[in-house]
């Protein structure tokens, strides 16, 4: 399993040029000149104006010259400066990616723990009212869109009750943190910050449930579908046989065994929300990955995009091993990098 | 045993519910800070690179210029400068500063500063250098004594020294960070990362953080020469959508909502909240491109006349904002030098199809429209040109609209021309030359250009020239007078046509006193306290 994890690992950086040589093409081919939104309106007719703009950003050489300057920076860990924040790429991604982790980890934890909840109740309980409430609460979790749901439970829980704040990272009066991990929960903590804490976690309660919800949705189904095949397995039936309980059978038997292919939807669906937390993000004012992906995009910001694309990648080809290394530690059969014999 | 389904869920709501009472922080006390829900979009914080709403507000919080508008917000009064005088034919401006200014690290605000604070903003080449474009030399006989030399006359100049993007700036400190003055500045300067993270002007405010698509912080300035900003810190919050900032004002997260529409204003319905609506001087056009290459009829004069004609004004202002809006009969808003008495846009569907039909265009034509999907001051320009199509479809002309990302839209209407769309303009500063060099049709103006096709059709009106240079030269009511007669030609050239002037919600907790909405600066927060 070492030799498959490092033969990954050593991969993955000529697969990241790939999609950075991707990213760099099809950002640079797109209809628009990025000066179109480096520049205001009123100076776009001033030549000396544009022409200052196109040299200080690098924007009067070739492309295979950027190209080259480009991976020339990247290695050095320079991702360029954003055109639009006027930062370093590199500096953004330090304090967006944190804060897109810290939502997607407790999405996560929600949605996985909700959604393997309910995934059993439907399964224990097929065809009678809990299956069908369960169904029904993943069917809205996976059809009703963030920024209605997000809308929603900010009016019912901020507005009307006034049991969780509004949006942000971390109450609106106080200061952020120093960073240290750049996830405010952790970074409170360690600056003994016990408000700042509390803070950051009610913050965290209410975006987390709402893209936790969409992630429900989707792992309950694949929980209760995987469960009813295997509670129809002959061994379960065997350990009912040796006097098993109820609870030992769903959860030590066939949980276990219906997890494979939810492990799969989890990193999928982990890699995915890196990037694709976007909506929630907006409507809950979250400075994360996706939010800055949509506005680079918008905003013509082609360091800014190759930064983003250059993180997504990279999440998805840890995540696919993670999820790899995490079949092989919940099913003892699958052994990672074995060839398939005959 | 059986499970229990209801005791379950009771439990976790149970714990839910007390698990959040532990979370949600105590009340607000009065000494916290001031929070203001916005969609930041800062596009730099270097004062001579930055160029946006927000930017006016940080700026002139944090910065001070040589005078500032007064509450009329028309007049010029004195801020760093206690005097001022202009030579006859408006060439020259002599200033004398404030013997008692300082910056907020102490040290005195001197004419050098000024000086290299003006090279600074001609010579970066950036966003509102057009302001110090006709500076012909800066003195500094004194450390208080300022005098600029235009090279042509410049009526405006005091109107321009009042934007906050003029605000003075603490040489020393900019160039020991990597700013520069120089003519080269446009390169050598390397001092915006350096903004970002400091200022260094003399107003009642210092930046305090500045977390892009987060937050803008501001401490009070310790330093401050004048009278002690009455709030020690305020925060703008970036806050994305309208309905999300009226949430967190109704909440108590926030005290001002800066963004909230006429129609979310409309769902406030708490005593503790004051929503005030006041007319702006932000404006929304649309315009025809004679010479896009789109173009399937020739967009003549009388062709656009009969197009403005159709145009059902009052229902677009009912339509895009709830009637909460003003119309405008000239590119120059309302309120502006020279727009008192100015004919508002009529609708008149006769004399539009008397028009066409001059034409031989009675049976219609079609026209391509591209526009910025953006929601601008309320309005979405989509919806705005929906309700234009339906207005057009009275004279038998269909409009065919393709919503597009506003750099792309910035892309297309230079090359290859965009027949008709809709825009949005807000003021850099108090003054009307500023929109006659941007729509007039003078050489090189940004509308001149793309309405022609980069020249292909001629559209410069001469006379539009020569009332500007006469604008210019002059001042008091020979300049109002020279300013109505651009509007009128403005007008007649039907080439922008402003559509609506959306009001601006104020919307604040009701222990807010002070927000107000001012033309050069946005909200001035120094004026901002708690009752």
């Amino acid at each position: 399993m070492l030799a498959y994890i490092a033969r990954r690992l050593i991969a993955m950086p000529l697969l990241l040029l790939g999609v950075i040589t991707v990213a760099f093409l099809l950002s640079h081919f797109t209809s628009a000149d990025p000066l179109t939104s480096i520049i205001g309106e009123r100076q776009m007719n001033n030549p000396a104006v544009v022409e200052a703009a196109r040299a200080r950003w690098g924007l009067d050489r070739s492309l295979p010259e950027q190209y080259l300057v480009y991976l020339k920076n990247l290695l050095t860990g320079d991702f360029g400066t954003s055109f639009r924040t006027r930062q370093p790429v590199a500096q953004d991604l330090l304090v967006r990616l944190p804060a897109t982790l810290e939502l997607v980890i407790a999405a996560m934890i929600v949605g996985t723990v909700f959604g393997v909840a309910l995934g059993v109740i439907a399964a224990r309980f097929q065809n009678r009212t809990p299956d069908n409430l369960a169904r029904l609460f993943a069917l809205f979790g996976s059809s009703v869109p963030v920024f209605w749901s997000g809308l929603v439970v900010l009016f019912i829980f901020s507005v009307q009750l006034g049991w969780l704040p509004g949006p942000g990272r971390i109450g609106s009066r106080m200061s952020a943190p120093e960073l240290v991990t750049g996830f405010y929960t952790i970074d409170t903590l360690v600056a003994g910050d016990w408000a700042g804490f509390r803070s950051a976690l009610a913050q965290l309660v209410l975006p987390a449930s709402v893209l936790g919800w969409t992630v429900t949705g989707i792992v309950s189904r694949m929980v209760r579908a995987s469960m009813l095949d295997v509670l129809g397995q002959e061994y379960i039936l065997a350990a009912r046989a040796k006097g098993a309980g109820q609870l030992r059978i769903l959860f030590h038997h066939a949980l276990r065994n219906a997890m494979l292919p939810t492990l799969t939807i989890l990193g999928f669906s982990f890699a995915y929300l890196i990037t694709g937390a976007i909506l929630t993000e907006t409507i809950f004012s979250w400075p994360g990955i996706g939010s800055y992906a949509v506005s680079a995009a918008r905003g013509l910001d082609h360091p800014a995009i190759i930064g983003v694309t250059i993180v997504g990648g990279a999440a998805f080809l840890i995540t696919n091993l993670l999820t790899d290394i995490a079949y092989a530690l919940v099913d003892p059969r699958v052994k990672i990098g074995a060839r398939a014999t005959a | 045993m059986k499970p229990h389904l209801p005791g379950l869920l009771g439990g976790v709501s149970a714990a839910a519910l007390a698990f959040s009472a532990a979370l949600v922080a105590p009340a607000a006390a009065q000494d916290q800070p001031l929070v203001i829900a916005r969609n930041l979009e800062i596009n730099s914080l270097d004062p001579h690179r930055a160029f946006c709403d927000t930017c006016q507000i940080y700026l002139s919080s944090t910065y001070q210029g040589l005078v500032k508008l007064g509450p009329d917000e028309k007049s010029v009064v004195p801020s760093l400068a206690t005097e001022w005088t202009a030579n006859d034919d408006q060439t020259q401006f002599t200033f004398t500063l404030a013997a008692d200014a300082v910056f907020s690290d102490g040290s005195p605000v001197e004419a050098k500063d000024v000086k290299w604070t003006f090279e600074r903003l001609k010579n970066i080449q950036g966003d509102p250098s057009f302001m110090m474009a006709g500076i012909s030399s800066i003195e500094t006989p004194d450390e208080k004594t300022v005098v600029v030399n235009m090279e042509n006359p410049n009526s405006e100049f005091m109107g321009i020294l009042a934007a906050p993007y003029v605000g003075i700036i603490n040489s020393d400190v900019a160039a020991e960070n990597g700013a520069s003055a120089g003519a080269d500045a446009a390169t050598a300067d390397q001092a915006e990362t350096w903004f970002l993270a400091n200022s260094a002007g003399s107003g009642p405010y210092v930046l305090d953080t500045y977390r892009p698509d987060d937050e803008l912080r501001f401490v009070r300035n310790e330093n401050y020469w004048q009278d002690a900003a009455p709030i020690g810190e305020i925060v703008i919050d970036q806050v994305a959508d309208a309905v999300s900032q009226a949430q967190m004002l109704q909440s108590g997260q926030a005290d001002i909502a800066m963004q909230v529409d006429p129609d979310t204003a409309s769902t406030i319905n708490s005593p503790d909240i004051t929503i005030e609506t006041v007319p702006s001087y932000n404006f929304i056009y649309v315009m025809f491109s004679p010479g896009a290459e789109g173009n399937q009829v020739p967009l003549d004069l009388e062709v656009r006349q009969a197009l403005a004609y159709a145009i059902d004004y009052q229902g677009i202002i009912d339509f895009t904002v709830g009637g909460e809006g003003e119309m405008q009969a000239s590119p120059i808003p309302n309120g502006f030098p020279g727009t008192e008495g100015l004919p508002m846009p009529e609708e008149n569907l006769d004399k539009a199809r008397e028009l066409l039909a001059a034409k031989g265009l009675e049976d219609g034509f079609a026209i391509d429209v591209t526009v910025a999907s953006m929601n601008v001051y309320g309005v979405d320009l989509a919806l705005l040109m929906q309700k234009i199509q339906q207005d057009f479809a009275r004279i038998n002309v269909t409009i065919n609209i393709q919503p597009v990302a506003s750099a792309v839209w910035r892309e297309q209407i230079a090359n290859p021309g965009i027949p008709f769309s809709a825009r949005f303009y807000a003021p850099d500063y108090y003054g009307s030359a500023q929109y006659v060099q941007f729509f007039g049709m003078i050489p090189d103006s940004w509308w001149e250009r793309n309405a022609s096709g980069q020249g292909k059709v001629d559209l410069v009106n001469q006379k539009e020239v020569d009332l500007l240079q006469q604008a210019l030269a002059s001042s008091g009511e020979d300049m109002e007078k020279a300013y109505h007669e651009i509007a009128l030609e403005m007008i007649n050239d039907r080439i922008i046509v402003p559509v609506v002037s959306p009001n601006l919600v104020l919307a604040y907790r009701s222990e807010i006193d002070g927000v107000r909405y001012s033309a050069c600066c946005n909200l001035p927060l120094a004026e901002i306290s708690r009752k």
